[in-house]
């Protein structure tokens, strides 16, 4: 009788299936690498992997800062054992898109699925890029069909934001066994789309899945688009021109050229309002960083004269000529480690770091660096100081080399450049090896939490690139580790950046804008902090 | 053989020094030492030197370079699926760059000292300092975006397609800037061919200009023209990567960028094999073709 409801019910939503004339067409600045969840780190894949596989929880699509909501999951889940337990019911009568591999069965998305697709993150085989997120779970149960229990190594109160997280959506072990190593190219899941055509690194087609789940949002059922079609085009100008051609709806990946249709004041150039062309602006959850190693011996350690050297550098990078030249103003300053969008952002804050040289020579020449006969300051002990900065040989880096330069040179602080390809640069840094290199980091979940990691002691020679070991901040850091969202944990947060900024382990530079552009018959688009497949919301005319 | 083995030592080594680590772009944005040292045993380059080398000796010998790091697709899959779109724009560019070339050069040496030779002489000139991305950059501009005489960019689902429409405004890019070097290099060895004896004696004999260029000319200077072209050859197999990027054509050029960008060796040895081990097979066929052209040539 299940059955049969089930089938009717297909009948009856199929016929009131997403217009298939209605096709997103969109690109891509980037090949995308699969969309196997577990074995993806793209951004592109992981917009993709959103699209065809549903996670437990969600994101509200227009609350701010972003906040949780079920997806699958019939509700939040019910978090125990102080912190330490998860227990989620999955809703009943969602489907799996169809294929061959379930052999002409109907397959309904079970308790059992999630704890699959979780546990292949637990897999040292599958050298998940994304393992570090699901590093905390001990233990996967099932106890009745439908019910998940997530029990954890450690208390996590953000544990949640992991369940929404693009790459935790539910794959069907059959399928997964009968592509196997070709899964990446046949994902099969219960989202809002499925893929139709793909040639790889080049076209990407999705349609509406005919057996999504019924979701419904201002009266109508979603998604109300038939499909999105992605193009892969590396290339700004063919970006640019496909966009002015009307070949594409939405275009995003345009920073290069955003003067061309942006004023200085960050509005949309009349030329293209005329036309119908409308901007969508948000600044990215994301944060650009000059760290300093505090293990190395030039700028490292907590003493006095270090961290007066380590001031003036911060003092004399002219953070203003990063955004104005090299980003072409298109990012804002951070004044704070986590981004705007995201929990714990605080908008209020102002970094006690300013663009001084004035003060930064009167501070070198405080503490002993004195200036010798080539017009270059040595170490308090008469030793040469040499600051050593790392980028890679992009021009884009090239641009950071020349900046940092011009402002070490405000100071009569002698640079060197070292340059290494991107891997090289990572594994050095994991050995805390490099002296300073500029950084970014981009929100995995919107929470404040992943962005106060970074600077978590036992995280060094991970995601802690500065090696920064500070008794005060990882006290805070794990007390905060321990509270919701609120008051008392953004005090915590506000007395860690203030630590941050005393032992002046980091400048924090700027966070970019995401300017997306969008032809006229696009409806109902608005950028999520961190959903990237907003397509679900998306109507065409 | 002994080429070959340098080319694979020079790519092994060439990698394992200035490649970078693949696992730490494999790892993601955290990793711990113990994921890091579980992907380098997983790719198998954790292993002693001599024993990765041995082992791409082997996948040359069986051709089987396996998959991809970053996308786990397999290499031979890789090129049969991005091969297609490279040749229906490299084989038709190569064909009408060489023609038009061979039969412009014959001209401005037929009339060598005349306005139209120095007219298409300053242009060769000037046509050739100019980088290809240039031409690239303003024939997108011009002929796709504001004219609309072709897509901006794109690849199609059928050949007919994708050579009549999108390889098109690809396959002119690429004639326009080989035209330049190819016309000037014709052009010199039709006019040291015009100065020989044999010439003077075919006019002398009666035959009409058409026979003496067509005929005696281009056969004589045929050897230089078949190296030149020969050695084009082997570069279809890598493919045009800025025409294949800036047009979004899914060739094997753009593939290479693409494991370049990401370390991926399996990828990076595979073209570099195979365009070495064409470019062997090409020389001995155009070894063979001299012979065919001039039978005063002499293998040995």
């Amino acid at each position: 009788m299940r059955h049969l409801v089930a089938a009717l019910s297909f009948w009856v939503l199929g016929a009131q299936a997403a217009d298939p004339s209605k096709i997103l067409r969109i690109t891509f600045q980037a090949a995308e690498t699969g969309f196997d969840p577990v074995r993806v780190s793209d951004y592109y894949s992981g917009t993709v992997i959103e699209a065809i596989f549903d996670p437990l929880l969600t994101y509200d699509y227009l609350a701010r800062p972003a906040r949780l909501v079920p997806n699958t999951a019939v509700s939040l889940p019910e978090i125990s054992d102080q912190g330490r337990t998860y227990t989620l019911a999955v809703k009943r009568g969602i489907y799996f898109a169809d294929d061959p591999a379930f052999k002409g069965a109907k397959r309904e998305l079970t308790a059992a699925d999630y704890a699959y697709s979780i546990g292949r993150f637990l897999d040292p085989k599958k050298r998940s890029p994304y393992a570090f997120l699901y590093e905390g779970v001990a233990k996967l149960e099932t106890p009745e069909r439908y019910t998940l229990r997530i029990r954890l190594k450690h208390p996590d109160l953000n544990f949640g934001h992991v369940l929404a997280f693009s790459l935790s959506g539910a794959v069907a072990r059959e399928a997964i066994e009968a592509y196997g190593d070709e899964s990446a190219a046949h994902p099969v899941g219960t989202g809002p789309f499925r893929l139709k055509r793909y040639v790889r690194s080049s076209k990407i087609v999705l349609e509406a899945n005919p057996g999504y789940r019924e979701v419904v949002r201002e009266g109508r059922r979603l998604p109300l688009i038939g499909g999105v079609e992605i193009s892969i085009m590396e290339e700004t100008q063919s970006r640019w021109l496909a966009f002015q051609r009307g070949d594409t709806d939405m275009e995003y990946q345009l920073a290069e050229v955003a003067p061309t249709f942006i004023t200085p004041g960050g509005e949309l150039k009349p030329e293209f309002a005329r036309r119908g062309i409308k901007l969508e602006r948000s600044v990215d959850p994301e944060i650009i960083y000059l760290y300093f190693n505090m293990q190395d011996k030039t700028v490292g350690g907590l003493s006095k004269e270090k961290i007066a050297l380590r001031r003036a550098i911060a003092m004399a990078y002219k953070i203003e000529d990063q955004i104005r030249i090299i980003r072409k103003g298109q990012s804002i300053r951070a004044q704070y480690p986590i981004p705007p969008g995201v929990a714990g952002h605080d908008p209020d804050y102002r970094s006690s770091i300013a663009h001084d040289p004035r003060a930064a020579n009167a501070l070198l020449d405080k503490f002993g660096y004195r200036k010798g006969p080539d017009g270059y300051r040595s170490m308090p002990d008469g030793e040469r100081l040499v600051i050593r900065y790392s980028s890679t040989p992009s021009e884009r880096d090239r641009q950071f080399d020349e900046l940092m330069k011009r402002s070490l040179d405000s100071i009569a602080v002698r640079l060197e450049i070292h340059k290494d390809r991107f891997p090289e640069l990572i594994k050095l840094e994991n050995q805390c090896r490099l002296m300073m290199r500029t950084s970014a980091w981009i929100a995995d979940y919107p929470d404040g939490d992943n962005f106060m990691q970074l600077l978590y002691g036992p995280n060094s020679g991970q995601s802690n690139n500065a090696c920064y070991r500070s008794a005060e901040y990882d006290k805070r850091y794990e007390k905060s580790r321990l509270l919701p969202h609120g008051p008392e944990r953004d005090r915590l947060y506000r007395e860690m950046t203030r630590i941050m900024e005393t032992d002046t382990v980091w400048l924090l530079t700027d966070s970019r804008y995401r300017n997306v552009l969008l032809q006229p018959r696009v409806r109902g688009f608005t950028k999520h902090p961190v959903m990237h497949a907003e397509w679900l919301y998306i109507d065409l005319e | 053989m002994p080429t070959l083995l340098g080319v694979v030592l020079l790519v092994f080594f060439l990698f394992n020094w200035v490649g970078g680590d693949p696992a730490y772009i494999l790892a993601g944005k955290i990793a711990s030492p113990e994921a890091i040292e579980n992907i380098r045993r997983s790719l198998g380059v954790d292993q002693p030197y001599w024993v990765q080398l041995w082992i791409f000796i082997k996948q040359i010998a069986v051709a089987d370079f396996g998959a991809s790091w970053s996308t786990n697709e397999r290499v031979s899959q890789i090129f049969a699926t991005r091969l297609g779109p490279s040749l229906t724009v490299l084989v038709p560019l190569l064909l009408i760059s060489t023609l038009l070339a061979l039969a412009a050069a014959m001209l401005v040496a037929y009339y060598r000292g005349s306005l139209t030779d120095r007219a298409i002489m300053i242009g060769c000139t000037v046509g050739q300092s100019v980088s290809i991305l240039v031409y690239i950059l303003v024939f997108q501009y011009l002929l796709a975006y504001q004219l609309g005489w072709f897509p901006v960019q794109g690849w199609g689902s059928t050949f007919a397609d994708n050579l009549l429409l999108y390889a098109a405004l690809p396959i002119l890019v690429g004639v326009v800037v080989s035209l330049a070097p190819d016309i000037r290099l014709y052009r010199s060895v039709f006019l040291d061919e015009m100065s020989q004896d044999y010439v003077r004696t075919a006019r002398a004999k009666g035959l009409g200009e058409g026979r003496v260029m067509w005929l005696h000319v281009l056969r004589n200077a045929a050897i230089p023209i078949v190296t030149n072209v020969m050695t084009q050859i082997p570069g279809l197999l890598a493919g045009a990567f800025l025409i294949e990027r800036f047009f979004s054509i899914p060739g094997i050029g753009r593939e290479v960028i693409l494991a370049v960008e990401r370390s991926d060796f399996p990828v990076i040895k595979a073209v570099t094999v195979y365009v070495a081990i064409a470019t062997l097979i090409i020389n001995l066929a155009a070894d063979l073709l001299y012979r065919a052209l001039d039978p005063r040539v002499q293998l040995k």
